[in-house]
């Protein structure tokens, strides 16, 4: 994103806008930090500058990436649906990808509104691929990895800064505690935040034994998340 | 693609806080999937929703209702501020069996009660673990409770501070600053209903 300085009229109309806080007023003039833009265009699309002078030009890659992982309005070529993820547990009714007896694991990286280099998701990935999970093929972070026996993120990408990438995996639920272990020490080592999510299909009475887990090891967790209702048809046989 | 999942507030208010999505499976069922996701938003609007939208497009905030319809494509999404209206939804979508996936998010108690008065059975779910990493820099409590409302993000901490100074100052209202946000969240999961409680509450402090 770029403010064309001729026709700035230094309202500071857009300044609040920016999820990242990127935009400044500088010698009278509204200037975007081009290294901790995201390319998201929330500035451009909130109509906040009265004589449109905020400009988007496609850019190659790798910062293309930026407004794919920033802007959910686009759609990825990865996942071929808007937004950063995939459609994860919310078509496991009809999917069957989180299946009993497995945990799904999402980690969504500059979330809320702090934004990502990949060389964070890179050290959590990496870490991750150490304790065996399956990194979700369809997920745009898995795209970029070198390997996804290692979790490598490709080197070219690694400085991009990005509202929000999330890794996407599976493991077996007995290595739920190893593998919670392992992300709570890699934790230490990130600068920017992510937010941690799991994922459950139901038992046939309809209790979760990965909330029960959740308790047992005193593990904190929201009062509130989401529910499949499975009203999704056909229904997958999981 | 989490981002109805990890909304932050007290008990109190997230019980004014549900928020539907209504999403086809990709290369199973999305074959003209796109009056099944008009059909709901219709249902929707039924219950006295307090947003809805269509991320490829906005929601009724940006746009008006009939062009959120129209636009319906991919995901639909739309939000409640009480359990009996999600109630009336989930025992409507079931009746009208249009075999879309459906999730609903909330407070997993309220929204067990839900389910089980639309007698249905939960299928899967998503719980949040919180945020990680290095939380130092995240702005204070009771703005990350609006921002996360939009899971996208696109809601700056800023432009939060910005209303709470407006509302302070007298020349916008809890509810005239909610209906500001709104838009800039751009599948329509923002709650305006509850971001003016807390607007308010801020602005009083």
């Amino acid at each position: 994103m770029k403010i064309t300085p001729d026709e700035c009229i230094a309202c500071e109309a857009c300044v609040p806008y920016c999820p990242v806080g990127a935009i400044s007023m500088k010698d009278d003039i509204a200037v975007i930090d081009q290294d901790e833009c995201v390319d998201c265009a929330v500035c451009l699309k909130s109509g906040s500058c009265p004589v449109d002078c905020i400009v988007f030009e496609p850019a190659p890659w790798p910062r293309s990436l930026r407004t794919v992982f920033s802007d959910p309005r686009t759609e990825h070529k990865a996942t071929g649906i808007a937004g950063r993820g995939t459609e994860e547990m919310k078509t496991n009714d009809i999917t069957g990808r989180f299946q009993r007896g497995w945990v799904g694991l999402g980690c969504e990286f500059g979330r809320p509104g702090i934004g990502t280099r990949f060389s964070d998701v890179d050290k959590v990935a990496q870490v991750l691929a150490k304790h065996g999970v399956a990194f979700e093929s369809k997920n745009p972070v898995t795209a970029l990895m070198e390997d996804v026996k290692t979790g490598k993120i490709r080197e070219d990408v690694l400085g991009e800064k990005v509202l929000s990438a999330i890794i996407e995996c599976l493991y077996p639920i007995e290595k739920f505690q190893e593998i919670i272990t392992a992300l709570k020490e890699v934790a230490k080592e990130v600068d920017t935040v992510f937010s941690v999510e799991v994922i459950n299909r139901a038992e046939p009475d309809g209790s979760y034994p990965l909330r029960k887990l959740l308790d047992e090891m005193s593990m904190p967790y929201y009062i509130n998340g989401k529910q499949c209702a499975g009203l999704g048809r056909p229904l997958a046989d999981v | 693609m989490t981002h109805s999942l990890h909304r932050r507030g007290t008990r109190e208010s997230l019980k004014e806080d549900y928020i539907f999505l209504h999403i086809p499976a990709k290369g199973h069922n999305d074959a003209g999937h796109e009056p099944k996701l008009q059909e709901f938003l219709r249902i929707a609007l039924r219950h006295d929703p307090k947003n809805i939208g269509t991320i490829l497009l906005g929601n009724m905030y940006s746009h008006k209702i009939e062009e959120v319809i129209d636009a319906a494509r991919g995901v639909v999404h739309a939000v409640f501020d009480n359990p009996e209206a999600v109630t009336a939804v989930l025992k409507e979508l079931k009746e009208a069996d249009l075999g879309i996936s459906t999730v609903v998010s909330g407070i997993f108690e309220s929204v067990d009660e839900c389910f089980e008065k639309a007698g249905l059975k939960h299928h899967t779910a998503n719980f949040s673990l919180g945020i990680w990493g290095n939380t130092k820099r995240l702005p204070p409590d009771d703005i990350l409770e609006v921002t996360t409302m939009c899971g996208h993000a696109l809601i700056a901490a800023n432009l939060v501070k910005a209303m709470v100074a407006e509302v302070k100052a007298g020349t916008r209202t809890p509810e005239a600053a909610a209906k500001a946000l709104a838009p800039q969240c751009a599948c329509g999961i923002f709650n305006p209903a509850r971001a003016a409680k807390l607007l308010a509450a801020m602005a009083a402090k």
